[in-house]
């Protein structure tokens, strides 16, 4: 499949749903991808089981806070310096790129460098929505090594980073990332065909690009479409998904702390008298309470849209006085093992609960 | 006694408040000079017998400057200007923009080194040989306007000022439009807003030189005002430096007008124009707000605006397949010539209310040959298009009461779907003109507070007073005012917690009569 210009807004749209409030503002990403492949001409994608077994697969992607994004700009060869980078100081090949993030502008960047290196990008990613540590990836938790790992900062200073586990590499791309603007290039995680298509979270571009096509249809409000949106996750590998709740934003508070956006949205409902929704933000939606009661956690997916326009919302456009409706998603099974809840569940993000699936969760 | 005057595309409107009570409210065309149209309804006050010194004030609101961007005309070029590099290579400004507007404002654009990161370390040193060039470009290109706009200005606008200074300094005659002092953080939002503003910079000028001309002529001296976006007053004088901040302020004064005429707080509102109705929501007293991202013209901005989506209906929208079709295509202001009641040939929405015995304007025996079933069929589908888009305005399935406003208010049926009660107030023809009249006075305060020491809650209420003190002494009612913005944001260089937290409350003009309070 090609990839091509007219494909990467509905790509965008439904990344950003699949970002559940983090991977930063995707219209930043979209555009730079845009102008690449205006300059390098479309990418080849391709499923994940047509990669060669043998063939090495790179992950490409952007670490840091969202917020600085707003104002320290992507360039567009971004994507395709890190890969060559990469090539350079580790002396590895690389046959095809994949995104490690399908949530937010990480679906985007290695879509370029496959595009200028004449490789494939593999259709799928390590995380199945967007979360803010390496060590949560599916790659990860499948005890892939993310290094040799090559970060690129935005003045194109590279680093070679050899971390002996997945913790500590994280540590020094953050810090890196930090200490350089608080956004950085990476390409990491390293394998072969046959390990790739055992961790990958399969088709999430595809599906990306149809949810995407649904949002930007116009053709009713968040609500509205709730049905439609619904069809595109039931038959796949996420299964359940749910309307939590309508209503204004009343109070909203954000800072960065270690790297990371946190804070706290109240949600007031439109029938004055009933309770509002408290999502909890550590830069994605981690959970969503009403009354006290658990409506849906982390690992499934939260996702806030701007009530009338469906377009999803991130936290960090997330303001005071915006009509918005609430939605929840199950997570892929990736996430459900004992293995991957180590790293994923409500506890791992330092709340003090464990993760009920949401089908479990009585609906309203 | 107030003077609200609204200049739009086609009408100029004016009332004569004392209070809530409108004493004159009067409709005329919009010339192209502008000037004569407002001398011309000043006139009609006057000949009224009004003394015209007895005017405490003067609001304008005006559309001018919107237009002039949608349609693409008063727009001076410009040169981009952006301290950035090395990041965004290959992001020029102006990315995304529809083409027929970037190529009105020209493609002379600057990529600089400059600019800070979000930790207040620099992006990269300002390159002072960088400037010596686009100074030298500037003097050959004979350029007007510049926008500058650096990263993370809205935090430190050290490296705008710095070009800024620089290129007064050369090229003294020049317009200078500085990001930080229009925009938030969203540094190419920002730059969009500092853009269209540069390129409106000559025509503020010739606008407010013609409201200035014509209210001096008729002896007002009173304070002249012209409306915000956001329903707050700017001194016409400011109005030069940031025209863009009048960015849909007609909308915003449509709904305010409405609200006051009818005394609903929470309502939809419903502006028949002739090729397009706006529908915008009424929540306690003030338009519904959009989201963070605006598009005026097609260009991404970060103003706030009023939450407004037009749809497809006006009076002089076409009528086709036997009425069951309706718009967009219109005939718009050439209603009066082309419309069946008024001796043209083109079938439009007047015509078939005015065939069902529902309105009465223009002359009803040019309809009567119109087939019943194409009146029943248009009825319903204007009916249709109003309940469909008042539907999606609305903010839950309870039903709200509706205001009519606009010259088409007379398409809308006695009964709708979803809503309430129907209002169409008198005057409300020149609701528009009424909510810049009752516009209000803002104020805003900005602290660096430590979340750490000081509890958030605090915080807050310390800010809000703070921007209270601002409102009150600029001239608002102090038992009135209410807080429309709480903006906070993180200053991650200073310690943990710290963060730089921004409020802006509105109030109405206190003691409007005695004239004094306002200035």
């Amino acid at each position: 499949m090609q990839l091509t210009i007219d494909m990467l807004a509905d790509l965008s749209a439904g990344a950003a749903f699949l970002a559940t409030g983090g991977g930063g503002d995707p219209h930043l990403t979209y555009l730079s991808a845009c102008e690449g492949l205006k300059a390098y001409g479309p990418a080849t994608m391709i499923a994940p089981q047509d990669l060669d077994d043998d063939a090495l697969v790179v992950a490409l992607g952007a670490v840091g806070a969202p917020t600085t994004s707003l104002e320290l700009l992507p360039s567009i060869d971004e994507s395709i310096e890190v890969l060559s980078a990469y090539k350079k100081l580790t002396g590895r090949k690389v046959d095809a790129v994949v995104s490690f993030e399908i949530g937010g502008g990480n679906s985007l960047i290695p879509i370029v460098a496959a595009a200028a290196n004449n490789i494939p990008v593999i259709d799928g990613d390590g995380m199945g929505r967007a979360l803010p540590e390496a060590t949560m990836m599916t790659y990860a938790i499948a005890g892939i090594q993310p290094t040799p790992a090559v970060a690129l900062d935005y003045a194109g200073n590279t680093q070679l980073i050899e971390a002996e586990t997945t913790e500590a590499y994280e540590q020094i791309i953050r810090e890196f990332s930090m200490q350089r603007g608080g956004m950085a290039l990476s390409a990491e995680f390293q394998m072969t065909g046959r390990q790739m298509k055992e961790c990958i979270v399969p088709n999430t571009v595809s599906l990306s690009i149809e949810l995407g096509k649904i949002l930007r249809s116009r053709q009713g409000t968040a609500d509205q479409l709730a049905e439609q949106i619904a069809s595109v996750f039931e038959p796949s590998i996420y299964g359940e998904f749910r309307q939590l709740f309508t209503g204004i934003v009343s109070d909203m508070s954000t800072s960065v702390v270690g790297g990371y956006d946190v804070g706290r949205a109240t949600i007031a409902p439109l029938i004055e008298g009933t309770p509002s929704l408290i999502i909890d933000i550590k830069n994605e939606y981690l959970t969503a309470k009403l009354d006290g009661r658990l409506l849906a956690s982390v690992p499934d997916l939260i996702c806030i849209l701007d009530s009338e326009t469906a377009e999803p919302i991130n936290a960090e456009r997330l303001r005071y006085g915006q009509r918005v409706s609430v939605f929840a998603v199950g997570c892929p099974d990736h996430y459900r093992s004992e293995q991957a809840l180590k790293v994923v569940s409500p506890r791992s993000f330092g709340f003090d609960f464990d993760y009920t699936p949401i089908e479990d969760i009585p609906a309203n | 006694m107030r003077i609200g005057i609204d200049v739009g595309g086609t009408h100029t409107d004016i009332v004569l408040l004392e209070g809530d009570d409108v004493l004159i409210a009067h409709k005329s065309l919009t010339t192209a000079d502008v000037t004569t149209g407002v001398k011309n309804v000043l006139a009609h006050v006057r000949d009224n017998g009004v003394e015209m010194h007895e005017v405490d004030a003067v609001m304008i609101g005006t559309t001018q400057f919107t237009n002039a961007v949608i349609e693409r005309r008063e727009l001076s070029t410009v040169a981009a200007i952006r301290l950035g590099l090395p990041s965004g290579r290959g992001m020029p400004p102006k990315l995304g923009w529809p083409s027929e507007i970037s190529a009105a404002l020209g493609s002379t654009d600057f990529m600089l080194h400059g600019g800070y990161l979000y930790d207040g370390k620099k992006l990269s040193d300002i390159d002072d040989a960088e400037i010596d060039k686009v100074i030298a470009d500037l003097k050959s290109k004979d350029i007007q306007s510049v926008a500058i706009t650096s990263a993370f200005s809205p935090m430190n606008s050290d490296p705008e000022n710095y070009v800024a200074q620089r290129i007064s300094a050369e090229v003294p005659n020049i317009a200078l439009t500085l990001s930080h002092r229009i925009g938030r953080v969203g540094l190419l939002e920002r730059e969009n807003a500092a853009l269209l503003n540069a390129a409106l910079l000559s025509f503020a000028d010739r606008v407010v030189n013609a409201f200035a001309e014509a209210v001096a002529e008729f002896g007002l001296s009173c304070p002249v005002f012209i409306s915000q976006n956001d329903g707050t007053l700017m001194e016409s004088q400011f109005v030069r430096e940031f025209p863009a901040l009048t960015f849909s302020s007609g909308p915003t004064n449509s709904l305010r007008g409405a609200a006051r005429l009818t005394g609903f707080d929470e309502a939809i509102v419903v502006d028949i124009g002739g090729t397009t109705s706006d529908i915008g929501v009424l929540r306690g007293g003030f338009p519904r707000e959009s989201n963070m991202v605006v598009e005026v013209g097609g260009v991404r901005t970060n103003f706030r605006m009023p939450d407004v989506q037009a749809i497809g209906l006006g009076g002089g929208s076409l009528v086709e397949d036997d009425g069951k079709s309706i718009g967009p295509k219109s005939v718009g202001h050439n209603l009066v010539r082309d419309g069946l009641v008024f001796g043209g040939n083109m079938l439009t929405a007047t015509d078939i209310v005015v065939a069902a015995g529902l309105a009465e304007v223009g002359d009803k025996s040019k309809v009567t040959e119109l087939p019943q079933s194409t009146i029943e069929n248009g009825l319903s589908t204007i009916r249709q298009i109003l309940e469909d888009g008042i539907r999606m305005m609305k903010p839950n399935s309870d039903p709200l009461p509706v205001i009519l406003v606009g010259g088409g208010a007379i398409l809308a049926p006695k009964e709708m779907a979803h809503v309430s009660e129907i209002h169409a107030p008198t005057n409300s023809g020149v609701a528009n003109a009424i909510g810049a009249a009752i516009a209000l006075i803002g104020g805003e305060a900005e602290r660096f507070i430590d979340y750490s020491n000081t509890p958030r809650q605090d915080a807050l209420s310390e800010v809000k007073s703070a921007a209270e003190s601002v409102a009150v002494s600029a001239g608002a009612d102090p038992g009135k005012l209410r807080t429309i913005d709480i903006e906070e944001t993180a200053i991650p260089y200073m310690d943990e917690g710290a963060t730089r937290v921004r409020v802006k409350v509105v109030g109405d003009v206190a003691k409007l009569a005695s004239g004094r309070e306002v200035n």
